[in-house]
């Protein structure tokens, strides 16, 4: 699904802080790539979707190469993000912010808008509500399910779970385990937070200063969780 | 219908019922005013809308302005002298206008923020020296006796009464216009480049393409205004088309509301209509009163002073499922 080469990238030329990433991801398959502050998670994020060019390596999406592309193009290939701190439109109603996951996209409509609502039903009640008014945990169901409105092929989650409470930070891993499973979506999920890997992700890859250091099953990691503190060099 | 719809009802009505209630002189005056409002429309929605700040403007109004005398006076070989064609052609020269610059400006490297106020700024000052060098233009002295718009019944535009329902017609339309935009999911997007252009890249929009459009959409709009313009001042010169009528409109729509057409369009109205005013009573002081209000204005009401008053409440699709 997702095939990651040599991939180097940074903020400015000739520094890059991504020093040569391999990573598979299978179709359907849920991974989480984790890492101490700093250690270029974002970065390797904003490089995916296009909004930073690598500086070497490639990235290939079902085989065809995407690294470079303009943000636009890889969305539109079928690669949703969630960014850090959600990114919502906060002056939108939760209806306009969930169009704009489709208006950008070819041939999409809104015809996925009562099985969002289904599966977040939140957003169904409260559709005319600014989003700026919402809690942190309903903008983070908004971000998520403006991402899956579009039909993603691949969902990549920049630290979801950051300035959520516990119970719905399980609820959302919960939810996108199942969404993933029913719909055979990939997911890449960025975070520090073990509580949501552990529910949401098959398989860890550990981030340390730009390269990937040591990958796991998560079932091993939760036998064995010093093997987190280690390899996150804690 | 909703209350917050009576305002905007309010203010066409009584634009409606002006001829019953002015004379002559007034009402011709009245249509130019609302030229300046549909100018400024144009400008607000841009930079209320898309966060485009347009310090040049008047580079769209002239164009369409030069585009109207030009074509009514017969100086394009091969196009016939119909003012009519005239003021279509002034639609589409501002529109071209709008959509080469921003091309230029926005593919590529993409300007952003305040580089995009100082190349429009640039831009205006460049037409303007090219307009007054130009001689096949008329140059420093511009194009005189520019017919007016024929209409039925033997009338013309020229006729105070016929050529202020004209304006006012066309003043409605362009606001229905930004309006419908506005409105539709392409004004959402448009709204949304407003607050994050990154963040709207990463969900599919190539935005230099959405923002060449907006610029298109709004000079084609600032287009109409200045073919009305020569058509209803008869000349045209290069004044229409360089700094000093964009920073009027640029005030106008500050000074109304950016975000809200319509307080744009009654802030051209009041903003004109109090310099008039103040130039008779205070003679060469009302430029420096003009001054200190849009200063006080742009402190102390951000948003301008009639934003909340002509705000529209959402559209029903966004109101339900």
């Amino acid at each position: 699904m997702l095939e990651i080469k040599a991939l180097r990238s940074g903020y400015a030329r000739g520094a890059d802080v991504l020093k040569g990433i391999d990573l598979k991801v299978s179709a359907g398959e849920r991974l989480a790539i984790m890492g101490r502050n700093g250690m270029g998670k974002t970065l390797l994020a904003k490089t995916l979707i296009g909004l930073i060019k690598p500086s070497a390596g490639e990235i290939r999406l079902e085989g065809k190469p995407i690294g470079g592309l303009p943000a636009h193009r890889i969305s539109n290939l079928g690669v949703a993000y969630v960014p850090q701190g959600r990114e919502i439109f906060g002056d939108f109603t939760i209806l306009e912010n969930l169009r704009m996951g489709v208006i950008g996209k070819p041939g999409l409509g809104m015809e996925r808008l009562d099985q969002i609502y289904d599966w977040f039903p939140i957003l169904r009640e409260r559709h005319a509500q600014r989003a700026g008014t919402l809690s942190g945990g309903q903008m983070q169901q908004l971000a998520i399910a403006r991402a899956l409105i579009g039909r993603p092929k691949l969902l990549l989650l920049d630290e979801p779970s950051e300035g959520i409470q516990p119970n719905i930070v399980h609820e959302i891993a919960e939810k996108l385990a199942a969404i993933s499973a029913t719909e055979g979506l990939t997911v890449i999920v960025i975070e520090q937070n073990f509580e949501m890997v552990e529910i949401l992700a098959e398989r860890v890859a550990f981030l340390e200063n730009g390269l990937i250091t040591g990958e796991s099953p998560t079932a091993r990691l939760i036998a064995e969780p010093e093997l987190i503190t280690q390899n996150m060099g804690l | 219908m909703t209350l917050r719809l009576l305002p905007t009802l309010a203010v066409w009505a009584v634009l409606a019922v002006l001829p019953m209630l002015l004379g002559p002189w007034e009402l011709a005056m009245f249509g130019q005013l609302l030229i300046y409002g549909i100018a400024a429309m144009s400008l607000a929605f841009i930079w209320g809308q898309g966060g485009l700040v347009s310090f040049g403007q008047a580079l769209f109004f002239g164009a369409g302005a030069y585009a109207m005398s030009l074509t009514s006076k017969g100086m394009l070989p091969g196009i016939p002298d119909s003012p009519w064609l005239g003021l279509l052609l002034a639609v589409v020269a501002g529109a071209v206008f709008g959509g080469l610059i921003g091309a230029a400006l926005f593919f590529g490297k993409g300007l952003r923020t305040a580089y995009f106020g100082i190349i429009t700024i640039a831009a205006a000052v460049i037409a303007e020296r090219v307009t007054t060098n130009w001689r096949y233009i008329g140059g420093f002295n511009g194009l005189l006796d520019v017919p007016p718009l024929p209409l039925p019944g033997g009338l013309d535009s020229a006729d105070p009464f016929a050529g202020y329902l004209l304006v006012l017609g066309f003043a409605l339309l362009a606001f229905l216009f930004l309006l419908a935009v506005e409105r539709s999911p392409y004004g959402t997007v448009l709204r949304g480049i407003r607050c994050d252009e990154r963040r709207i890249m990463s969900l599919g929009f190539f935005v230099p393409l959405w923002k060449v459009l907006a610029l298109a959409i709004s000079g084609g709009v600032a287009g109409l205004a200045g073919g009305l313009f020569a058509t209803q001042f008869s000349f045209v010169s290069p004044a229409v088309i360089g700094l000093a009528l964009s920073t009027e409109i640029l005030i106008w729509a500050a000074v109304g509301g950016k975000a809200v057409l319509l307080a744009a369009f009654v802030g051209a109205i009041i903003v004109k209509y109090m310099e008039s005013y103040l130039s008779e009573t205070i003679g060469n002081y009302w430029l420096l009163v003009t001054g200190i209000a849009f200063i006080a204005v742009v402190v102390l009401f951000p948003q301008g002073l009639l934003g909340r008053f002509f705000a529209l409440p959402q559209p029903r699709r966004l109101r339900r499922d």
